[in-house]
């Protein structure tokens, strides 16, 4: 692995975002351009009665729902957040409007003299709530096997119920987007991982065709699902505010402004029934999720299928009745976050599995194994594992690195060890990449190409990546291969930069592109290939039954977690993490380590310490002094290993990564924290404060 | 409205002070926050500002007989730097903020700040530390512990400055210092202890205890400290229930974004009961 592929090179964007040279779009500036600022509902839910502004100053305005030219709607999955709020609002922190101006200072003041009229209503918060008020967005299901048989055939029936929280992605740099018209055409700018799905809310919301539009991202510095779908709705206030004001218009978000307004990963509750049978093993799982959505529906219908085809994690369960809804609350719409519902479903799994294996006083690590899938098995949903699932090589090698046994067996008061299994689809769920069909060019002038992409390099290191696997294909150096600016005017609709999928669906575009490039090499000075793509044949998909491969293949991992938890304060520390993963082939290790690591921290302190709480509508921990996220301090040693297992349709036998880091660590922990305090951890995060409070409780 | 003024010395920055109100303005690192309006947009301010941290009277770092002094401009940082500082004070700044804060932020700007969670201020209650007030007419010197008269309140008048911290010199042989916050470093603090002792042939010669966060001001008892003064360290666990009992009803905790009431009491009474049975019973001869 030290070679090829797989041998790290220097990221080709490293030097300039270490030396400051990035330009970001807060370094930005244009002429006589113009700042925007939100003014935002107050209230969870009301009615508003009337706005009253102050006296706008020459060159200030006011920009609402009656300047937008077409559909006041941010087109997603599901269309329904109102670019500007109209006669009601749901949730504090809804935008209501704009004011525009030159200058941030004056834009501060006016805002404090805008009076806004409410008439309140009764919200609803949290999930309880929303349960039993019915306030479903959405309800799915799907079954397998015969599960009433199952359960009625059971020796034993175990329930559980487990809970995750909200989390904030915490991005370096803050949502930005600009706008300006130039020769009638509509430029956007700013930091996303979407350029086309802004583009087609712009479409709609400004009403004017493709033509007119082009949207260019902006160096983007982390986003990690919060890049999602978020700026399609900064960029058509932005783009309305351009069109009224006929000037360029720039919206930087502060950070608390961000915290409180952009969305969030989805809160769970995950109920759990498992039939055994007279061997101990589960023959049967009835999982019933509930998200809290926020007050929007968005893209939460995805997360939840996300969600509910992750339910059996690596485990082979004949008799399955899976059930998921999302709810509507009066909070910040929730959205994409690394892992798409998938992280809240494993960590109930792998929780589930722990207690039962626990309670049958069986090795947690042995018992998940005997219920692993195997090549050839089905998965949840009726597809089929095709790829050699290694999970007996990964299991092993974690175990030596870890001294699994041996620590099990030392264990010392208040430290323990714990292990999780998971995976990961890798790409779209379902039909999703038949339906976007992902497009890339590759050209050549003479001898150096330029690769077009929609993907975006956000610091996950996408740019190094497509270079790297163009470069090795067409037997050139890296420096030859120019990465086009991401600019929906210039490069092809690749598809987002979401669902682990750029690497292995992205990449394998181009790396089919570079080998007919290879073969035609000498053919003439220029030359330009473009590649479309197709779903394979033997991919079946219902999207009405969810029946059929939710996924095209899986990547795969375990990982080890030893903890300490302080016994004055509960205060838990992350001694080290272990980690083994199967993505196929690394396509590059340093930047593949990057994201193991990155994932695996982020995953401790979604287990940990991000506790972020809703009170009647509001933020609890609305800014970065009181939501913590994990500083290296909190960040333990980790050894990291991988096992090849080339998958014959990535590049290179690369599939997917990014995401499949963070899906694993909080089980791990959890699992530790469980082992160390000697009881069931039903809910992260494991703040000192709970730990405490249900020790109190025995 | 962002207006300052740069004095060259002392005496004119205590003009200043006597002749328009002020807001002295050392690091900024509690005034910067507390005032921002967003990113890109000046903090406002209602008043001028006083910039006195080039002051160089303020900038003196001495030991007079053993008491330490140390101006008001001095930063945290220097004081970590300094070999005159006690190695107890020097855990507790090293975890307050990061660096960067560290290399602004002053002393005097964490005790003027007046928060319960100043993380100074455990340690300045526990020694029995003083401040100096200087107005063009008048110095005065006051205990810490009275010179903070609520959060967010001081005894300070319009025209004064703080000028300097005397720390009174105290040896210990028993230190214990626990800051806790929601993560391992740049963390405000949720609850601290500071237990200090001396101790001679099992016996306690001195020993005072501070706790941070954990109720409107500092907590600290000179009442129960005198509890343990004079007793032998094996008698402890025999009075523990009482002094636990004693300082539960000093410790009026709140709930809050970053920790509940109920967690900040609990904690801090196993904090005390680890320092009294585990840090001093391992003194017993
Ligand atoms: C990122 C970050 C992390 C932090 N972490 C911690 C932490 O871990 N623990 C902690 O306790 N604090 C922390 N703080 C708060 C802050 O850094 C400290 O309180 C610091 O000691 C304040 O000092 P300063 O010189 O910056 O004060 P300033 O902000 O300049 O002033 C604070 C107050 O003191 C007054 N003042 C300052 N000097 C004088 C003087 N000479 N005379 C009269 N009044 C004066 C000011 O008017 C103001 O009211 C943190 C702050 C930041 C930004």
């Amino acid at each position: 692995m030290k070679t090829g592929i797989s041998k790290a090179v220097e990221r080709t964007d490293a030097r300039k975002k270490i030396r400051g040279e990035a330009e970001y779009i807060a370094d930005r500036h244009f002429e006589e351009q113009l700042y925007a600022k939100t003014i935002r509902s107050s209230k969870a839910k009301a009615r508003i009665l009337e706005i009253r502004l102050p006296e706008m100053p020459a060159d200030y305005f006011a920009v609402g729902r009656n300047d937008v030219p077409g559909l006041n709607r941010m087109r997603t999955v599901v269309s329904d957040h109102p670019i500007f709020a109209e006669e009601q609002v749901e949730y504090i922190g809804q935008p209501l409007f704009l004011l525009v101006g030159p200058d941030r200072e004056k834009l501060c003041d006016l805002a404090d003299m805008v009076n806004i009229r409410y008439e309140e209503e009764a919200g609803v918060f949290t999930l309880e709530e929303a349960e039993k008020q019915d306030t479903v967005f959405t309800d799915y299901q799907y079954r397998k096997g015969d599960p009433a048989a199952a359960f009625r055939d059971a020796a034993q029936i175990i329930e559980e119920e487990f809970r995750t929280g909200y989390q904030e992605h915490a991005y370096l740099e803050p949502q930005g987007i600009a706008a300006e018209y130039r020769n009638g055409i509509l430029y956007v700018y700013g930091s996303m991982q979407c350029p086309y799905y802004v583009r087609n809310a712009l479409l709609e919301t400004m009403a004017i065709p493709d033509k007119q539009i082009r949207i260019i991202q902006t160096v983007t510095g982390g986003a990690f699902g919060g890049k999602e779908e978020f700026p399609s709705l900064t960029a058509c206030q932005v783009a309305v505010a351009a069109k009224k004001t006929e000037k360029p218009v720039m919206m930087i978000y502060d950070r608390d402004e961000d915290i409180r307004c952009s969305t969030k990963r989805h809160p769970s509750l995950i109920r759990c029934r498992a039939a055994l049978d007279k061997n101990n093993a589960v023959t049967g799982l009835e999982m019933d999720v509930l998200l809290n959505a926020g007050a929007y529906n968005g893209l939460s219908p995805v997360v939840l299928q996300r969600a509910l085809f992750s339910a059996t994690g690596v485990y082979d369960i004949p008799h399955l009745r899976v059930r998921g809804r999302n709810y509507r609350t009066n909070m910040t719409p929730s959205g994409a976050f690394r892992g798409f519902g998938a992280p809240q479903s494993i960590f109930a799994i792998e929780m589930l599995m722990l207690q039962i294996a626990v309670r049958l006083g069986e090795d947690p690590l042995e018992y998940k194994m005997r219920h692993a899938l195997k090549q050839g098995s089905q998965t949840c949903t009726g597809g089929k594992v095709r790829e050699e699932v290694k999970l007996p090589e990964i299991v092993g090698k974690i175990r030596k690195m870890s001294a699994y046994v041996k620590k099990q067996k030392n264990k010392k008061p208040f430290s323990g060890i714990g292990a999780s299994l998971f995976l990961h689809g890798c790409g779209f769920t379902g039909r999703g990449e038949s339906d976007i069909r992902g497009k890339v060019i590759l050209s050549k002038d003479k001898d150096s190409v330029t690769l077009r992409v929609s993907s975006v390099e956000m610091g996950q290191g996408a740019e190094t990546v497509l270079r790297k696997i163009v470069a090795q294909s067409l037997d050139i150096p890296i420096e030859k291969v120019n990465y086009a600016q991401v600019d929906t005017g210039a490069v092809p609709d690749s598809g987002p930069t979401v669902a682990s999928r750029t690497t292995m669906i992205v990449g394998g575009l181009l790396q089919e592109c570079a080998k007919e490039m290879k073969a035609r090499w000498r053919e003439c000075d220029r030359l330009e290939i473009e590649k479309v793509y197709q779903h394979p044949s033997w991919l079946h998909w219902d999207d009405s039954t969810f029946q059929g491969d939710a996924y095209p293949v899986y990547s795969w991992g375990a990982n080890i977690a030893e903890v300490e938890v302080d016994p004055i304060s509960y205060e838990i520390s992350v001694k080290k993490i272990y980690a083994v993963y199967d993505v196929g082939v690394p396509v590059d290790l340093r930047t593949l380590d990057g994201q193991m690591q990155g994932g695996i921290a982020q995953g401790i302190g979604w287990a940990t310490i991000e506790l972020m709480e809703g009170e009647a509508g509001r933020l609890k921990q609305s800014n970065l002094t009181d939501y913590k996220v994990p500083t290296s301090m909190d960040t333990p040693e980790m050894e990291i290993a991988y096992v090849n297992n080339p998958y014959p349709y990535g590049p290179f036998g690369a599939k997917c990564a990014g995401e499949l880091p963070f899906v694993g660590s909080p089980p791990a922990v959890a699992a530790a924290v469980s082992d160390a305090l000697g009881r069931k951890i039903n809910y992260i995060p494991l703040t000192p404060e709970s730990l405490m409070e249900s020790d109190n409780e025995d | 409205m962002l207006d300052g003024y740069l004095p060259a010395k002392l005496s004119e920055a205590l003009d200043m002070m006597a002749e328009c109100d002020c807001i002295p303005f050392a690091g900024g690192t509690d005034l910067m926050v507390q005032h921002a309006r967003g990113s890109g947009v000046r903090p406002c301010f209602d008043k001028t500002l006083l910039f006195v941290s080039a002051l160089k009277e303020l900038k003196t770092f001495d030991l007079m007989g053993k008491t330490l002094r140390i101006g008001a401009a001095v930063t945290l940082s220097e004081l970590l730097e300094n070999a005159a500082t006690p190695q107890i004070f020097k855990e507790i700044l090293r975890q307050m903020a990061a660096a960067p804060t560290r290399h602004m932020a002053t002393l005097a700007g964490n005790i003027c700040n007046a928060s319960p969670a100043g993380d100074t201020l455990p340690y300045l209650y526990a020694m029995d530390a003083e401040v100096i007030l200087q107005s063009r007419n008048e110095t005065r010197v006051l205990p810490v512990a009275d010179f903070i008269t609520a959060p967010k309140r001081t005894q300070r008048k319009n025209d004064e400055l703080l000028t300097g911290i005397r720390i009174p010199a105290a040896e210990f042989n028993v230190e214990s210092y626990r800051k806790l916050g929601q993560r391992k470093g740049m963390s405000l603090t949720k609850a601290s202890f500071l237990g200090l002792a001396s101790t001679a042939n099992g016996r306690i010669e001195d020993i005072r205890i501070a706790l941070g966060s954990v109720a409107p001001h500092i907590v600290r008892s000179r009442k129960i400290e005198s509890k343990l003064t004079g007793k032998n360290i094996k008698d402890i666990p025999g009075i523990l229930q009482e002094l636990q009992k004693d300082y539960s009803a000093l410790i009026r905790p709140i709930d809050d974004a970053r920790s509940t009431a109920a967690y900040r009491k609990q904690v801090s009474l196993r904090l005390i009961r680890d320092f009294l049975i585990n840090c001093m019973l391992k003194k017993i001869p």
